[in-house]
């Protein structure tokens, strides 16, 4: 579809994106097929191929209302879509510049507003966010157990790994895991101060220019490590990892950034993309190896990693159990889950029966908003998957290791 | 060969203007079938000839009053054949009277009904209009399937000058088989071997034993045919079941019942023989008609006299009022006046 | 474009006082069952057809039969015209909103309502896709044969409503051979049922006109379709072949040797590489054409048919044979033919698919002529198509910002479809005609034939309420276009022998 970009955004390199976008789209109606929200309420608006033609609208300088932006907030960013579109069309892509602009020219009430404004504000507070989701029962209160983790300087290779922001507050033991992995692997992880959070949840929130100025920093800090010998970025949420790859679409407009922008992106590993390349051998066989494995969209549809995870466990002796519909988001999608109750619950309910259709002993995950999503109601224990792995490396050697702090 | 389509038409036109009914005939092979026919004779068999025929179209044009053992023997030569195997009552037995009677044979379940292998027709409606529907080629949906509309109408609807029928290669193997078993054992098998892809093209049970017929490509069908055991018998009598010679299906009074194949019919005196794999029973029995129609609807079916006798009035199931109305109007959209064929249907059609 | 409904030629209905309209339909549906705002209709204004498009004057999104019902009860009583739309897959514009209609979207109509393993029926509401049933039947080992295309986004009423075929229709049928019984809901709201879970129903076979009606007679609400059994062996076998004559030559041997493969499918060296590009399906990309040949049946069966077609392509001239290694080969193979369409917007912005049908003996020379008009409108023409059934899908690749090109590619699609009835075949093989063809409607019936279409439809819906300007052209139509058309008493392609 041709579509005439009006406005300053056409002279804009975000335009020429959603211009492109828009031109390799023949409106057949596939996308629909896999979109979750689609299956749900049966209205083109709530589909892929709707709401790109509610962004062309928007863009071309039709008048745009809340009607335009409630359907776009309901969209999960699952990129589903993207796995059946026979025309290459880069929906997420066209998803983001369409939101921004939208945000600039449609007010939101001022509920919707503080709702916002209070997520992006918490993500930034971790200890307060912790409580938080002690308090409304988002978490476990009990404290993980504390994970020795290994010396980084010890180990011949080098990689940087994200803190996270929402994940340091909710599950610190994911990075403690992640690093007691690779150190077996004989990688050393050091995680950044200055690039904590990956700057995704303030884009999504109507904050695109807070985001980037996380961003910008976010590249200065790893460009630096990078620079002294990191291999790469490894980042144990997937759905962080997605939006650090789409780091160069987000500063398309600012010509000093691009290329950093662009070597940060190609730095980008999900821990399975390092660790099947040398598998881990395991000490001892599972506990209990009937599991299944929850492949974020973040993980299957952006980086097409779809079936790495549950090959790598089966590697290690676990037997990871077929799911139908895995192309179906779970309905965390980020701060969706939040926003969007009524159909990220449902969306919550059907992944969680398929799931635990064939009495897995426990979930295991790749993503911190799928882990803390799921287990919310999930009477099957929800993991990250890296702690499968790490339960059956063995100890690390005591000369290795220190506390955490 | 001769095309009288002029001469037809003409005879269509002078009797929609004096309003007098017209009684459509073929070979008259069939006047036993549907309700009584009424009116002055419109003799299509002098309306002949196959139009056009290339094998590797797989498709075949004739002319209605063409007698169908003439097309038959033309896709013998190239061993090809009707999928639909409709029943012959006789040498004259005109292709246009097996379409307007949209009787199909033992392969019915498996190769589909006359509807599914007519692919267009030219027709003479009852203003003694020639009309062309659908086409010569399997994919067309332009207009509506009009021609479909006439397989099984019994002429009400119009005058079929020629037809386009899709046409079949000959089977490279066929083998019959029979077992010794009654209907209560043979249901559960047909239902389990249909479940299944087997070449199976026909399987019916005439009251004690339980036939099967396989056809196909040949290693398919000699595989199948071992694992499936049974006796093998002379295939010949799928020929007798198609054209109805086997014993009680040419009597007067015969019933047929058109029903879920997987249904459970309920008692019934008489004999039946049970064609389509459950799905068609030919009956012949003792009950009231009411008492034959209530049982086939019991099950999702209908019960049609066959054969009518001459005391019979209602052959077909009676249609629900709207339905009727609807069909009156169809009637009334390709015959006004209501001269093509009045009453063979439905009273009042 | 034909999008534009003229008044003088097209259906016209009076105004309709469109408050009363949304007030009563707010009662007569649920909660977000409307939507009326201009922004909200947009993406309804058009169907998998993106070229063309129209306003509703309201979309409605019912959820039960008895909310049809009511849609179209109160339709009827206020003269507004109505517009059916399935899952909008349809390349003809059968779901263009008529101007000022109410749109009828059935997509809310998605669950499978039983499934009979041992009847081998489901029964389905028409929103549910195509491809659904055959996933949740595949643990019976079932299939739902008829398979467009577009089967994992297209729905099984919009696949009733336009006879929808697909690659295997050579051997399985269309969806009038693959279904049993149809739930259809009247223009005055009406439930009736068609057809039944027996083979056959008495009086008139309503059921066959039902199917490829374009719901220009009722509202599809259930579905009650026919399974198969799936094959014990399946394989593929590809040919590539120097010259596209070749390859048409090859089809009709094929079928002449009495061969029922279960798909033939055929395309050029524009749809080959844009599909290579896209699915990766491993076609060779230097050659004039490819043909697929699938064959299904016993393990022997399948090897010996496929020698046999193997060697009849090579006779034909083939240079290259080969047979897919694996499953997954084999359905990369399909997969880069299902999504040749759509991939040719990696080709150009726009494409614009045709679908006529021809004889099979008159491939070569058709392939030709489309050949010889894509040069005289100067917009390159990709060939993808049913070569077993004869069922062409050129397609002409534009670009609508460019200047008079829509209307040029609108003329050159025309142009190959008069072909088509000009060869004995037809304008539309599967697609429908929609709004799309309804002027070559003109081209393949008489004026009788169609006041019978009219009648029949009146028969049915009296007022012409139901999709109106789609599918059967007015007389008025069709003497304008005929007008139009014929220029000095000439026929188009007066040098081909018609038949």
């Amino acid at each position: 579809m041709r579509a005439y970009i009006r406005g300053p955004l056409a002279e804009t390199a975000a335009g020429a994106i959603a211009a492109d976008v828009l031109k390799a789209c023949v409106h057949c109606g596939f996308c629909n097929a896999t979109c979750p929200t689609f299956q749900i309420t049966g209205d083109e608006l709530d589909g892929p191929r709707g709401r790109i033609y509610l962004i062309k609208q928007a863009l071309e300088g039709e008048p745009v209302s809340r009607l335009t932006q409630h359907h776009l907030d309901r969209c999960l960013s699952c990129r589903a879509c993207e796995t059946t579109c026979p025309s290459g069309v880069e929906y997420h892509r066209l998803l983001d510049v369409g939101r921004a602009e939208i945000a600039t020219r449609v007010a939101r009430p001022w509920h919707e507003r503080l709702a916002r404004r209070t997520i992006r504000f918490l993500t930034g507070h971790r200890q307060l966010l912790r409580a938080l989701l002690i308090l409304g029962r988002k978490i476990p209160a009990a404290q993980p157990k504390r994970a020795a983790k290994p010396i980084a300087a010890a180990l011949s290779r080098k990689m940087s790994l994200l803190t996270g922001c929402v994940q340091s507050a909710a599950a610190p033991h994911f990075n403690a895991s992640t690093t007691r992995v690779f150190a077996a692997a004989g990688i050393g992880l050091t995680e950044t101060p200055a690039a904590r959070c990956c700057g995704a949840v303030a884009f999504h929130l109507d904050a695109a220019d807070e985001a980037r100025a996380h961003v910008r920093r976010n590249i200065d800090a790893w460009i630096a490590e990078l620079d002294a010998g990191s291999e790469a970025i490894v980042v144990n949420a997937s759905g962080c990892a997605t939006f650090i790859r789409d780091y160069p679409d987000v500063l398309a407009d600012d010509p000093e950034y691009a290329s950093k922008a662009h070597r940060v992106a190609r730095a980008v590993r999900d821990p399975v993309e390092v660790l099947r390349e040398s598998p881990p051998i395991a000490a001892s066989a599972p506990a209990n190896p009937r599991i299944a494995v929850h492949d974020p969209c973040t993980l299957r549809n952006g980086p097409g990693l779809e079936g790495a995870v549950a090959r790598l466990l089966s590697g290690l002796g676990y037997e990871p159990q077929p799911i139908s519909d895995t192309h179906l988001c779970c309905g965390s999608a980020g701060s969706y889950s939040l926003l969007q109750p009524t159909l990220s619950h449902r969306l919550r309910a059907d992944k969680l029966e398929v799931l635990t259709a064939n009495a897995p002993a426990a979930i295991y995950t790749a993503n911190i908003g799928c882990w803390m999503h799921l287990g919310e109601t999930s009477s099957t224990p929800v993991r990250h998957w890296i702690e499968a792995v790490d339960a059956v490396l063995g100890a690390i050697q005591e000369t290795q290791t220190r506390e955490t702090p | 060969m001769n095309d009288a389509t002029e001469v037809l038409a003409d005879q269509v036109r002078a009797a929609a203007e004096d309003r007098r009914a017209l009684r459509i005939v073929g070979g008259d092979t069939k006047s036993w079938y549907g309700r009584a026919p009424v009116g002055k004779p419109l003799n299509v068999s002098r309306h002949t000839g196959i139009i056009d025929y290339d094998p590797s179209e797989l498709v075949l044009t004739a002319r209605a009053g063409t007698p169908v053992l003439e097309i038959e023997a033309a896709l013998a030569e190239n061993n090809q054949k009707l999928g639909f195997e409709p029943p012959i009552f006789g040498p004259a037995s005109t292709v246009g009277g097996v379409i307007a009677a949209g009787l199909a044979g033992p392969s019915r379940p498996f190769a589909g009904a006359v509807r599914d292998h007519v692919l267009g027709a030219r027709i003479l409606n009852g203003r003694g209009q020639s009309l062309r529907f659908g086409g010569t080629v399997f994919k067309n949906v332009a207009g509506f399937d009009a021609f479909r509309l006439m397989c099984g109408a019994m002429g009400t609807l119009g005058v079929i000058l020629d037809v386009s029928i899709r046409v079949m290669p000959r089977p490279e193997e066929s083998i019959s088989l029979v077992f010794n078993e009654d209907w209560q054992a043979s249901q559960p098998r047909l239902t389990r071997l249909l479940g299944r892809p087997l070449p199976i093209d026909g399987a019916f049970h005439d009251g004690t034993r339980l036939h099967v017929r396989l056809s196909g490509p040949r290693a398919g069908v000699l595989t199948a045919a071992e694992e499936l055991g049974g006796e093998h018998e002379d295939p010949t009598i799928w020929d007798q079941l198609r054209h109805m010679t086997l014993p009680n299906l040419r009597a007067p009074g015969l019933w047929r019942l058109s029903i879920p194949r997987t249904a459970k019919l309920g008692d019934i005196p008489g004999e039946q023989l049970i064609d389509w794999a459950g799905g068609q029973r030919w009956l012949s029995t003792t009950a009231s008609p009411s008492q034959v129609t209530e049982i086939a609807a019991a099950v999702g079916g209908h019960a049609s006299i066959f054969h009518r006798s001459d005391d019979d009035q209602d052959v077909f199931t009676r249609l629900p009022k709207t339905l009727f109305e609807l069909h009156k109007r169809l009637k009334a959209v390709f015959d006004p006046a209501g001269i093509l064929n009045p009453g063979r249907l439905y009273q009042g059609l | 474009m034909l999008d534009q409904f003229d008044s003088r030629i097209d259906p016209t209905f009076a105004p309709v006082d469109r408050q009363r309209l949304i007030a009563r339909l707010q009662e007569a549906l649920p909660e977000r069952g409307l939507i009326t705002k201009t922004e909200g209709m947009r993406v309804y204004e058009t169907d998998g057809l993106a070229a063309y498009r129209g306003m509703p004057s309201v979309v409605a999104l019912p959820e039960t039969t008895a909310q049809v019902s009511a849609v179209l009860r109160i339709c009827a009583e206020m003269s507004t015209p109505v517009v059916a739309r399935g899952a909008g897959t349809g390349l003809s514009g059968g779901a263009l909103p008529f101007p000022g209609c109410v749109l009828l979207s059935m997509t809310r109509f998605n669950r499978i309502l039983a499934i009979d393993a041992q009847a081998r029926m489901a029964r389905v509401q028409p929103g549910v896709r195509n491809l659904a049933i055959s996933e949740a039947v595949a643990q019976f080992g079932l299939f739902y044969a008829p398979d467009p295309s577009s089967q994992i986004a297209c729905s099984i009423g919009g696949n009733v409503a336009e006879n929808a075929g697909g690659v295997h229709c050579l051997k399985y049928g269309l969806t009038v051979h693959n279904i049993q019984r149809l739930e259809l809901v009247t223009v005055d709201g009406e439930v009736l049922e068609i057809g039944g879970d027996a083979l056959d129903t008495p009086g008139y076979d309503l059921l066959a006109l039902i199917t490829g009606s374009e719901g220009l007679l009722g509202v599809i609400t259930e579905v009650t379709v026919r399974l198969l059994p799936n094959p014990v062996h399946t394989q593929v076998l590809l040919a590539a072949f120097p010259d596209v004559r070749q390859a048409g030559d090859a089809v009709a041997r094929i079928i002449a040797a009495g061969i029922i493969p279960a798909g033939l499918e055929m395309m050029d060296r524009l749809a080959v590489n844009a599909a290579e590009n896209h699915v990766h399906a491993g076609y060779p990309v230097d050659v004039a054409a490819i043909l697929l040949c699938e064959i299904d049946g016993a393990a022997g069966d399948v090897e010996d048919g496929l020698s046999r077609v193997g060697a009849i392509c090579l006779e034909a001239g083939a240079s290259e044979v080969r047979q897919a290694r694996d499953e997954a080969e084999r359905r990369r193979f399909w997969a880069g033919r299902k999504g040749a369409f759509p991939a040719m917007g990696r080709m150009a912005p726009d494409y614009y698919c045709i679908d006529g049908t021809i004889p099979r003996r008159r491939l070569a020379e058709v392939l030709t002529e489309i050949t010889r008009l894509s040069g005289v409108y100067g917009l390159p023409v990709a060939n993808v198509f049913h070569a077993g059934d004869g069922n062409l899908h050129p397609l002409i690749l534009y670009d609508a910002a460019a200047s008079g090109e829509v209307e040029n590619a609108e003329a050159l699609g025309g142009a190959i479809l008069e072909l088509c009835v000009a060869m004995g075949g037809t304008i539309t093989g599967e697609h429908g005609v929609g709004r799309e063809k309804i002027n070559q409607m003109c081209v393949q019936f008489s004026t009788a034939e169609i006041e019978t279409f009219e009648a029949l439809k009146a028969s049915f819906d009296p007022a012409g309420l139901l999709n109106p300007g789609k599918a059967i052209p007015t007389l008025a139509r069709c003497a304008e276009y005929g007008a139009m058309h014929v220029h000095n008493g000439q026929l188009p392609f007066a040098d081909l022998e018609r038949l």
